[in-house]
């Protein structure tokens, strides 16, 4: 449905998109990944025609997004980062002008407009200006408002950012619903929890796309998963200082902590007792260790070392 | 499937909305305006009358007296007091106590009586260029006059040999009013309508919602029109008020077709309305958008002929004249408020504004880009 090949951007002297080239399939959630300023949304605009590619192309639906950017104007939706709607307008004053503004009008728009204010369940809050919506609400109004015309790609550029987690889940639902019925959605996103949701996700990292795949895929990768070494959870007490412990130990390649424990890559032959001594001795007894597979955290926090170190993927 | 206005009635149907959901724009689009053509109409007056005038009469007869009331009866002038120096009259003078000076010498009566010239000298304060220059003429005139009459005595005729009949055409009384609302008309309607859609694309841009419209198949003419049109029927309410205004405050007749009124007003505001949105798609913020407009705001009050004759100007003020639809607009209004004019008489300045709008609106649309960059 959607295909880059060697996209680039540059702004000046400042490559933005360096040769991006992935595919992605219909009906498929993308998940698209990567610090701030790495790129995500120059690639969003580049596929939606608001940008022009320095370089390489792409195409929505096998159309060209330069020369034939009229056609797919109709064919996708946009909810960019600040939900852009229009403050002083009522929600249904929104959604009314979308609707037009896609040319559609009478009975089309009213079946339209009813489904989306069904399945979004903005009912209430229609006589209300939108400037005056919490950030959920916005958001759903911003979607449903992007989905009038029935795009059959919807980009989503960080739809979730400042939305409270109850909002973030019901989101996620709706996507999980549209995709299903086909249509294929591009998400910007910085919770590894929403890319663990996605049936593919990329990750860019300094302009370059780092990795892109399943994220099943993702977590077999050799790099992620060297031979010599492997990936253990240490559950304990006062995990900040335990971590500065196994940190300084022989044998510990890298360390995070993930809430309550620790994620550590260690070489293949450093015992779990010794690990767990170490800790002891420091003040922290009863350490529970046992054996995890990568997290696509884990992932991306591997790859951009690499990345950094001059490897690459 | 590419319709060249495709988007704009939602856009129309958007910018109706937004324009009146919020009072406060609206109320500073409609009140400034009526305020300052009141306020300007009143200001801008050029009609020097009465003068305040210092009276030094050394001579103390009939005669000097005389000569004071056909001063006075100029209505040029008005005694505001009577001075026994000539360092008290000129002391008055800088004080700004009177604009004007009039000094009888001792002598007057009998040099008139001996037919020699008889001397009187009129002080006129400089420094406010149009009071000094009327109080001149009308000094040099009462001068003129009250010199023939007696030449005229003196030779047994009736009447002056020559009498020039000056008739003013068109505002027979010469009010500054008629010259003046006209113009201040253009001027007022111009910073309403330019500010309104300069500000409209910009504040899209500043928001965000300018990329939502442009990943939309909306076409670049569809979004413009959309955006004037709405500003383009209140501009035209507005200028119906201000015009209501012109006649019963003022009381300026409109002595020509008001057809051609309407039809040049309305052709003013599209090139102003396509001006303002030009500016809308070059500038990146409001700040600039209002920087941009008061360059052409600020010519327009001196270069268009709203106060000073374009024909005097030096030729490079003159052709920046050229270029401001406000140059043609209060001429035309001038041509059809006091001149009486119609439709086939204004032609080639509504042709002018006709082509101003369409060419201007028309480079709103091709300049602007559907990309960021």
């Amino acid at each position: 449905m959607i295909e880059c090949e060697r996209l680039t951007k540059r702004f000046g002297t400042f490559t933005a998109v360096d040769h991006v080239s992935f595919k992605i399939g219909k009906g498929s959630i993308f998940g698209f990944l990567g610090p701030n300023g790495s790129g995500k949304s120059t690639v969003i605009r580049l596929l939606c025609g608001l940008l022009q590619p320095s370089d390489g192309q792409a195409r929505i639906a096998g159309l060209d997004v330069v020369r034939e950017l009229d056609q797919i104007k109709s064919l996708i939706g946009y909810m960019s980062q600040k939900f852009s709607l229009y403050d002083e307008l009522t929600a249904h004053e929104n959604l009314t002008f979308y609707a037009r503004l896609y040319g559609l009008r009478g009975a089309a728009l009213k079946q339209r407009y009813d489904q989306l204010v069904g399945l979004t369940h903005l009912e209430p809050y229609l006589s209300r200006r939108a400037g005056l919506l919490s950030g959920g609400w916005r958001q759903r109004l911003a979607m449903a408002c992007s989905l009038m015309h029935r795009p059959s790609v919807l980009f989503l550029d960080e739809p979730t950012a400042g939305i409270d987690p109850v909002a973030r889940r019901e989101l996620w639902d709706l996507l999980f619903e549209f995709s299903s019925n086909g249509m294929t959605l591009f998400v910007t996103t910085h919770y590894m929890d929403e890319a663990e949701r996605c049936s593919h996700v990329g990750y860019i990292y300094m302009s370059k796309l780092v990795v892109c795949g399943e994220p099943d895929e993702l977590k077999q990768l050799p790099m992620v998963n060297p031979t010599d070494a492997r990936r253990i959870d240490v559950t304990c007490d006062h995990v900040t200082t335990g971590l500065q412990v196994v940190r300084r130990l022989p044998g510990v390649r890298t360390a995070t902590v993930f809430g309550q424990s620790m994620h550590l890559l260690v070489d293949k032959d450093t015992p779990e007792d010794f690990i767990r001594a170490e800790l002891a001795r420091a003040g922290i007894p009863h350490a529970d260790i046992r054996p995890i597979a990568p997290s696509l955290e884990d992932v991306f926090v591997t790859l951009t070392s690499n990345a950094n170190q001059g490897g690459g993927a | 499937m590419k319709l060249p206005f495709r988007g704009f009635s939602a856009i129309l149907y958007k910018e109706f909305l937004v324009v009146f959901r919020d009072p406060l724009t609206l109320f500073f689009m409609f009140v400034p305006p009526l305020i300052q053509l009141v306020a300007f109409g009143f200001a801008l007056d050029t009609d020097v009358k009465h003068i305040s005038t210092l009276v030094l009469d050394e001579d103390r007869t009939r005669e000097s007296r005389e000569l004071v009331d056909q001063f006075v009866n100029t209505q040029t002038f008005r005694v505001v007091g009577e001075v026994h120096s000539v360092t008290e009259l000129a002391d008055a003078i800088r004080r700004g106590q009177a604009y004007v000076g009039l000094q009888i010498p001792p002598g007057f009566t009998r040099d008139l009586a001996a037919g020699r010239t008889a001397r009187v000298q009129v002080l006129i304060d400089g420094s406010n260029s149009t009071i000094a220059s009327s109080s001149l003429n009308t000094a040099i005139n009462v001068g003129f006059r009250s010199a023939m009459l007696r030449l005229v005595a003196r030779t047994g005729m009736r009447d002056l040999p020559v009498e020039v009949r000056p008739q003013i055409l068109y505002n027979p009384e010469m009010r500054a009013p008629n010259f003046f609302v006209p113009g201040v008309i253009g001027l007022v309607l111009q910073i309403a309508t330019m500010f309104a859609t300069s500000m409209s694309l910009v504040r899209e841009r500043e928001r965000g919602t300018l990329e939502q419209l442009m990943v939309s198949p909306l076409s670049r003419w569809g979004l413009m029109l959309g955006k004037l049109v709405p500003y383009l029927c209140i501009a035209m309410l507005m200028a119906a008020g201000l015009i209501g205004i012109m006649q019963s405050v003022f009381r300026v007749p409109i002595a020509g077709d008001i057809r051609a009124l309407v039809i040049a007003t309305l052709l003013y505001l599209f090139a102003l309305l396509s001006l303002g949105l030009l500016i809308s798609t070059r500038a990146q913020n409001q700040i600039q958008a209002l920087q941009m407009c008061m360059v052409f705001i600020l010519p327009s009050i001196f270069f268009s002929g709203f106060i000073f004759p374009r024909e005097t100007m030096p030729w490079i003020f003159y052709a920046i004249g050229t270029i401001l639809p406000a140059t043609y607009y209060i001429e035309l209004q001038r041509a059809i408020v006091l001149r009486g004019a119609c439709l086939a008489d204004s032609w080639a300045n509504i042709a002018v504004l006709a082509g101003m709008g369409v060419g201007v609106f028309s480079l709103c649309a091709l300049q602007f880009k559907q990309k960021m960059a």
